[in-house]
This record gives C-alpha cells, sequence and structure tokens, in this order.
C-alpha cells in the first residue's frame, strides 16, 4: 500500500484511492491510514495549502461518504485523521487525476450517501467536471462550495479554465496558483492533475472526450492566425490576377507568358481578339477568326500587342471561344447573311489590309486578300475594294501609315476610330488602338455596302467561293491577283461545264441535264477512271449531307433513296 | 446546312455547295436547258476537283519557281493546263 502510496505520481494517488475504497471495507482504518500515510508522504513531499487542505477535507469526507458507504463509521475516524493534509491532498489529487472515476465511482457511492454530504461531493463533482467538461462551467460550481475550499482553489480553478483557453497562460497561472495556494507542488500537481485527468478521462469516457476540444478556442485563434497569413500569402496573387487593368506592368510580365501558353491559332486569335476587342460581339466572332489567320506573324512580332494582348487577354480567350462558337454561326448563316457577313467580313478584311504593315511587308494585303477569300466569306475583296471608295479612301490613307494589322471587329473599330482618327500614325504602341479606331469610324458606312455590293455581284460571289477554295487547296500564300486571275479561269470553266452538259443532253435527246451528263463528263474529263468511281470522288470531296442525296443508299421498307 | 468542318486551319471553309449560285449560272448560260436536282450537286463537285487540280498546278508552279507564294503568271499557267484537260468534248483529243 505504501509502494502504491509513492509519491509523485498522480495516478499512483488514484490507485491508492482505488485501493483505499476497495479495501474500505474489510480494512481497518489503520490500512487507509497507511495508503492514504503513504499518500501522506506523496504528499508530504508536496506542500499542500490550508485550502488544499480543506478541499482535501471535504473530499475527505466525500471519500469518508463513499468509504461508509462501504465502510463504517472507521473511515470517518480515518477521515479525521486524514484531516490532515495527506487526505486533502490525496483526495484532491486523486479525484483530479482521476476524474472519471472520481466522477462515476463517486456518484454511484455518493448516491447512498447522506445528502448533505452529497451537496458538497455534488459540488465536487460539479466542480470537477467542470474542470473536465468546461472551465466556465467550474466557476459556477465552485461558488457553490463556499467554505470547501480556499479561494485559491476556485481560483486555481479559474485559472485553470484560463489555461485551458491558453495552454501559455497555463503555466503561469499555475505558479501563480501555487504561489497564492503556498503548495506549487500541489497546485503543479493540481493543474497537473487537472491536465491528466482530460486524457484519462477521455480514454475511460470516450463521450467526455469531445470537451478536451472545446478548448480549441485557443487553437482556433492561432488558426484564425493561421488563416489571416495564408490569406495576406494569398492576397498578391489575387491581386495580381485580379489586375486586370491594361498595361499593367504584372500582366505585361505575364503575357508572354500567357502568350507561349496559348497554342498558335488561339494565341494568334487572341492577339486579333485583343486588338479588335476591348468589347467582344458575337459578330466580331467571326472576323476574329477570319482576321487571326491572316496576321499571326504581324500579331507576333509586335510588341505593343503582347500588352493589349496581356490586358485583353481574358476577353480573347473568352472571344476565341465566342468565335469558335461563331464559327458554326458564320457558316450555319447561309447565303442569305452570307452577304451581309461578307460585306462586313471584307470591310474589316479591307481594313485589316490598310492597317497591314503594307509599307513593310507588301505580302500583308495579299495575305488577307488570301486570307479571306480562303476564310469562306462570299465578299470579293477586290470587287469591293473598289466599290468601297468612300471607305477605301480613308484606308488607302492608313495603308500608307505602316500599322500593326489587327482585326477589329466593326464595334471596335467604331470606337476606336473615333477616338483615334484625329491621331496621326501610330506608334508601335498606339497602334493597336489606333486602327481599330480608325476602321471602327469606317465600319458604319461601310456596314450599308456589303449588302448591296453582294446583291450587285451574285456571280462574283460564287467565284469568290471557288476562289477562296483555291486557296485553301493551294495551302501557301497568294497575290490578289493570282486569286482574280483564279476567278477568271473558274468563268471560263463554267463556260465550258454547261457547253458540255448541254451537248450531252442534246446527245442524249434531253433538254434535261441529268447526273449521268455529269457523270460522263467527269469521266472525260478523267477524274472518273474505272478504278476510281464517281462514288468515290462524291464521297472524298463532299459532305455528308450531298454524299446521302447523290449515292442510292438501301433502306428499310425494300426501298432505295435516291430513287434510281 | 453544310456546316464548314473544323480542323486545324485558321480559316474556316465553307463546305457548302453554293447550289443557287450554280442553278442561276447554268440558266445564265443554257436557259433552254434544265437541271435536275442533283446535277448541280455533281457539277459543284466537278467545280471542287477543277480547282483542286488547278491549285496542285498552280503550287507546283510556284514551287518549280521557288517562289513562296502563288503568282498570276503561275496561276495563269496552270489554267491553261488545267482548262484543257477539263474541254472534255470541245477540246480535240
Amino acid at each position: 500500500m505504501a509502494d502504491s502510496g509513492s509519491p509523485d505520481s498522480e495516478p499512483t494517488t488514484r490507485t491508492l484511492l482505488r485501493r483505499v475504497l476497495d479495501t474500505a471495507d474489510p480494512s481497518t482504518p489503520r490500512r487507509p491510514r497507511s495508503a492514504r500515510a503513504g499518500a501522506q508522504r506523496a504528499l508530504l513531499e508536496t506542500p499542500s495549502s490550508r485550502r488544499l487542505s480543506s478541499q482535501t477535507k471535504t473530499t475527505a469526507r466525500r471519500r469518508s461518504q463513499r468509504i461508509r458507504s462501504i465502510g463504517k463509521l472507521a473511515h470517518v475516524q480515518a477521515s479525521g485523521y486524514l484531516e490532515e493534509q495527506t487526505p486533502r491532498t490525496l483526495l484532491k489529487n486523486i479525484l483530479l487525476t482521476a476524474p472519471e472515476s472520481s466522477i462515476v465511482m463517486p456518484k454511484s457511492v455518493v448516491k447512498p450517501g447522506p445528502a448533505p454530504q452529497v451537496v458538497q461531493p455534488s459540488s465536487r463533482e460539479s466542480s470537477r467536471g467542470s474542470l473536465e467538461l468546461q472551465l466556465p462551467e467550474l466557476e459556477p460550481p465552485t461558488t457553490l462550495a463556499p467554505g470547501l475550499l480556499a479561494p485559491g482553489r476556485r481560483k486555481q480553478r479559474l485559472r485553470l479554465s484560463v489555461f485551458q483557453e491558453g495552454m501559455d497562460k497555463g503555466l503561469p497561472l499555475s505558479q501563480e496558483s501555487r504561489g497564492n495556494a503556498d503548495a506549487s507542488s500541489l497546485t503543479s500537481s493540481l493543474n497537473l492533475t487537472f491536465a491528466t485527468p482530460l486524457q484519462p478521462q477521455s480514454v475511460q469516457r470516450p463521450g467526455l472526450a469531445r470537451r478536451p476540444p472545446t478548448r480549441r478556442a485557443v487553437d482556433v485563434g492561432a488558426f484564425l492566425q493561421d488563416l489571416r497569413d495564408t490569406s495576406l500569402a494569398l492576397a498578391p496573387p489575387d491581386t495580381v490576377l485580379e489586375d486586370t487593368q491594361p498595361f499593367s506592368q504584372p500582366l505585361v510580365g505575364r503575357s508572354p507568358s500567357v502568350h507561349h501558353s496559348l497554342p498558335c491559332p488561339s494565341h494568334s486569335g487572341a492577339e486579333d481578339a485583343e486588338r479588335a476587342v476591348s468589347h467582344r460581339t458575337r459578330s466580331t466572332g467571326p472576323r476574329l477568326q477570319n482576321n487571326s489567320p491572316g496576321k499571326p506573324a504581324q500579331l507576333l512580332a509586335g510588341k505593343a500587342e503582347v500588352d493589349a494582348l496581356a490586358m485583353n487577354f481574358p476577353n480573347t480567350s473568352s472571344s476565341i471561344f465566342g468565335e469558335v462558337g461563331v464559327e458554326p454561326l458564320q457558316d450555319g448563316v447561309g447565303g442569305e447573311a452570307e452577304e451581309r457577313t461578307e460585306k462586313s467580313l471584307s470591310m474589316s478584311k479591307v481594313k485589316e489590309a490598310a492597317r497591314a504593315r503594307g509599307s513593310a511587308r507588301a505580302q500583308e494585303p495579299e495575305g488577307h486578300t488570301q486570307v479571306t477569300e480562303a476564310e469562306g466569306s462570299q465578299g470579293a475583296i477586290e470587287t469591293k475594294e473598289p466599290e468601297g471608295s468612300s471607305g477605301d479612301c480613308p484606308t488607302s490613307s492608313r495603308r500608307v501609315s505602316p500599322e500593326l494589322a489587327s482585326s477589329t471587329p466593326e464595334f471596335l473599330q467604331a470606337k476606336r476610330i473615333q477616338g483615334l482618327e484625329p491621331a496621326p500614325p501610330p506608334s508601335t504602341a498606339v497602334l493597336p488602338s489606333e486602327p481599330l479606331e480608325p476602321l471602327s469610324a469606317r465600319l458604319p458606312p461601310r456596314a450599308r455596302t456589303p449588302g448591296p455590293k453582294a446583291c450587285q455581284n451574285p456571280y462574283k460571289t460564287g467565284l469568290s467561293h471557288y476562289a477562296k477554295l483555291f486557296s485553301f487547296y493551294a495551302k501557301m500564300p497568294m497575290e490578289k491577283k493570282a486569286l482574280e486571275m483564279v476567278e477568271k479561269c473558274l468563268d471560263k470553266y463554267f463556260q465550258h461545264l454547261c457547253d458540255d452538259l448541254e451537248m450531252f443532253a442534246a446527245h442524249a435527246g434531253r433538254k434535261t441535264v441529268r447526273p449521268e451528263d455529269l457523270e460522263l463528263l467527269m469521266r472525260r474529263q478523267g477524274l472518273v477512271t474505272d478504278q476510281v468511281s464517281l462514288h468515290v470522288l462524291v464521297e472524298r470531296h463532299l459532305p455528308l449531307e450531298y454524299r446521302q442525296l447523290l449515292i442510292p443508299c438501301a433502306f428499310s421498307g425494300n426501298s432505295v433513296f435516291p430513287a434510281q | 446546312m453544310v456546316l464548314s468542318t473544323t480542323v486545324s486551319q485558321r480559316k474556316h471553309i465553307k463546305r457548302k455547295a453554293p447550289r443557287g449560285f450554280l442553278k442561276r449560272v447554268f440558266k445564265r448560260q443554257k436557259p433552254h436547258l434544265r437541271l435536275e436536282t442533283s446535277g448541280d450537286l455533281l457539277m459543284h463537285l466537278n467545280c471542287l476537283l477543277f480547282v483542286h487540280r488547278l491549285a496542285e498546278e498552280s503550287r507546283t508552279n510556284a514551287c518549280e519557281n521557288k517562289c513562296g507564294i502563288i503568282k498570276k503568271e503561275h496561276v495563269l499557267a496552270a489554267a491553261k493546263v488545267i482548262l484543257k484537260k477539263s474541254r472534255g468534248l470541245l477540246c480535240a483529243r
């Protein structure tokens, strides 16, 4: 027993208490005395304050109650004997160290105990529970037990609550408690006991394990601080990302990286978009697309473009997407809108050509024209250039001035033109904005022309369609004159075609040209051979919709479409 | 109806056949004749193949002259050859 009462170890006290309880019944008061003597020894090592002693008294009474429940008055005597420091400290420590057992066991033990005593133990228990549960709760229970312990005890508990709140304060509080309680070791032990009970409590009673987390208030504070730190750390990139202001240096620094990150086509498109688009519009999408292919080289060369790219990058990315979405729309528009779009596109393209650094690069306008044709816009630039005299005059004047080639939608051009018309020919930095503005000014007047032009020259429109296909098949840059030549050849070709068809139909005694005539023509031309049939060519070059119309296919119900 | 096939090319080519245009052309050339529905599609196919051959020939000419771009002369020379090929009945075989 004495060994169990070996000092310093709180669990030893607990075990000691347990043993005491166990031995309470059969044992004589001596045993507990011995046990408590051992505890006394342990306690003697740590001076106990009077307050503690008072506590121990109460605890001793409690213990005495327990013992009574288990044992007899001998325990009371023992408790009386224990009124010395040892029992108080012992009980204190025991209760503190083994709160679980103290709570449960004392409750079970206390129940049979007398009512008055129950108050104290209840207070004790509540105090203990409060200690274990939450420190603030301790305060009221502590108040409930007025005479039990010196206020230092409660203060200690209060301090312990504070200690719970802040681990930092715990040590000084414990020290203070020591000073107040005159039992540094006790207080420390008390603190320790307070500390330890939590752990064993959690172990023994998992349900109570939640309580310790309540102390996370401190951790939360630290966590908040950490959050602030992290937020501060995050702030800079956010600010950088959010900084979409044009010509912002950080963006500029990034723009090249962004530049390179983008794929070339989108990149060029982005460049185009950024020049053209401070305000993206769907209509501008196709133009941007059209312009982008023609001007990647030009765009890439300009550093100023990078800045514009930087600021307009977010716009461009979205614009690119918009462009992609618009592409099918553009194609789906059909012949009706084609002319209009062609006009606008041609106008924009002309402007682009005007803006192109024509002085430095003669190919650009050609490339633009080629691009414009190749893109499939129905408008013929060559025809429109002379036609749009009113619009072309300013464009021609612009041509002279070296400017960055930029695709600009009508809107953008209009806006920029308003601002830049008075502006002189641009410097590289100003280039992106300038050409756009003048173009924008021209666009509104040009908007009217594309419509009537398309109507006036539907033949040209059709020819230009095939001319664009020519440039597409050639996969090489072409001159404007070459495209004009292509259109002439096409014209001749159509004449020959019609004549041949007429001859074939007449040879067959028909006045209607049938597909058989066409097939014969192709065979004569050497396109259709014994190895290559017409259907093969149809499948090769025509889209699915046309293939379905041309090649008879068997359908359900024993039907063939088209009917042969 | 036929949307341009999106390809890696930046230029989006319209695969749509200008059927109205072709019909109008034929009507202007031969008003006394009629053209069937599928006829204009095959006409379009013929035009495509013609343009294709013309482009190939032009590119060949340009490459022979070691030019980076196709010039008018190249196209002219190519057209002569291809048109002759496409004559069909009219040209002497």
